[in-house]
């Protein structure tokens, strides 16, 4: 939203430091020009802080990208589901969407799970490469406890939330976070896992 | 052997290319309607034509800014809807073989044709006393731009429900504000020279003049 107002406030400026300092006969072609070209230098900016605000505005879940945000398509993302009443503080009661640059722009409140998803990143090619971006550029809000065993990776824990704190574990049942690729459960570990341009990687709490 | 086209160009390279045949497209019609003779109204339809096709295709690695809805515009002012509607579809259909056409094609014939007809309705007020008022001209260029797009974004619904018809086309202002920024900058630059060839060209004899009554453009 601040850029928006910044380019508008620029936007204003150049019409107005254009406008004075031409002759009247030739104001409009200066001015025009002037617009065209700032209008093309800012696009980029403009397209998707405006993409971002309006995203909100359209509710498909039936949408191919697992419904997540248009501005997402064939990019790849990285979403946290809690339970719920375990999300972390700030993180309940709907999903939340935080661009890869850590702008949060987006809040689904009628998904049916809670937490967030990081996304808008795209060429990694592996799975640990891609979430340690992703909670990097949540500001460390879904940093991860992990224990490295010779078969590969095992998260404990995601934001401090563990999977016995959300469900009951005991000798003949328990919890754990369970990874998804795609909609998939994943065959291989977050370290070992190969990625696609559009992969979305999800993180939920799986009993047994 | 030689590879003589194996030549790398980038986005801005191409983008000066384009913009250098453009000029050259345009000074080759500029040069050739000295040589006809007054009058001579469907000819100039027909250079008109390939000017708007070459600057869409040429100009197609800039988003949505094109000569072709102020030509369209220029069209219906001097010549009548029928002939500005002839243009604008011929225009898309033209420029659609190249950039590729489909189910949208129809939707951008019927805008720009829109635009057409908008500027044979206003041509009384933006054409005043054989002179174009270039400020109202950016008005209406500018508000074409709007239309344009969404009446192209009408061709959405043949592929989602109606209720996301509002939020795609709030989505696409950027685009849009491309388009009307664009326009004035074509009417601010082309729109004296155009309208002074056209006028040349005007058939006064023709029933679709631009001092007939609207009822009878249309």
């Amino acid at each position: 939203m601040s850029d928006i107002v910044a380019l508008f406030a620029l936007f204003v400026l150049i019409t107005i430091a254009v406008g004075g300092a031409v002759e009247d006969e030739n104001r409009l072609k200066s001015l025009s020009l002037a617009w065209v070209i700032f209008l093309l230098i800012s696009f980029p900016t403009l397209s998707s802080e405006w993409a971002r605000m309006t995203s909100e505005l359209i509710d498909d879940e039936n949408d191919s990208h697992y419904g997540l945000p248009d501005i997402w398509e064939g990019k790849q993302v990285v979403c946290f589901h809690f339970p719920d009443d375990h999300a972390p503080d700030g993180y309940d009661g709907a999903r939340y969407h935080i661009d890869s640059d850590g702008t949060q722009f987006m809040t689904d409140s009628d998904w049916n799970h809670t937490g967030a998803c990081i996304g808008g990143f795209s060429n990694f090619e592996n799975g640990l490469e891609l979430m340690d971006e992703a909670v990097t550029a949540s500001g460390g809000d879904f940093a991860y406890n992990s224990t490295q065993y010779t078969f590969g990776l095992q998260i404990n824990s995601i934001a401090g939330v563990n999977p016995c704190d959300a469900s009951t574990c005991s000798d003949t049942s328990g919890a754990y976070w369970s990874l998804f690729h795609n909609g998939q459960m994943a065959m291989v570990g977050i370290s070992d896992l190969t990625l696609k341009a559009d992969s979305v990687i999800t993180w939920s709490i799986e009993t047994w | 052997m030689f590879d003589a086209h194996a030549v790398t160009i980038g986005t801005h390279g191409m983008l000066l290319i384009n913009a250098a045949m453009l000029c050259l497209v345009g000074w080759a019609l500029w040069k050739a309607e000295r040589r006809l003779e007054s009058g001579s109204d469907w000819i100039l339809l027909l250079m008109l034509c390939v000017f708007a096709v070459s600057g869409r295709v040429l100009l197609d690695p800039i988003p949505n800014v094109q000569p072709v809805t102020i030509i369209v515009l220029l069209a219906g002012i001097h010549y009548g809807a029928p002939r500005a509607i002839a243009l604008a579809t011929a225009v898309t259909l033209c420029s659609n073989l190249i950039l590729g056409h489909g189910l949208w094609s129809l939707y951008q014939a019927v805008g720009w044709s829109a635009v057409g007809v908008a500027g044979a309705l206003l041509s009384s007020r933006l054409l005043v006393d054989g002179r174009l008022n270039i400020e109202r001209l950016a008005m209406v260029a500018a508000a074409s731009g709007f239309a344009f797009d969404w009446i192209v974004s009408i061709s959405a619904l043949h592929s989602m429900g109606s209720e996301l018809l509002l939020p795609y086309m709030v989505a696409g202002l950027p685009f849009d504000l491309l388009h009307a920024a664009g326009n004035v900058a074509f009417a601010a630059w082309l729109a004296n020279p155009l309208s002074e060839i056209m006028t040349k060209h005007l058939d006064t004899s023709s029933p679709m003049a631009v001092n007939d009554s609207v009822s009878s453009t249309l």
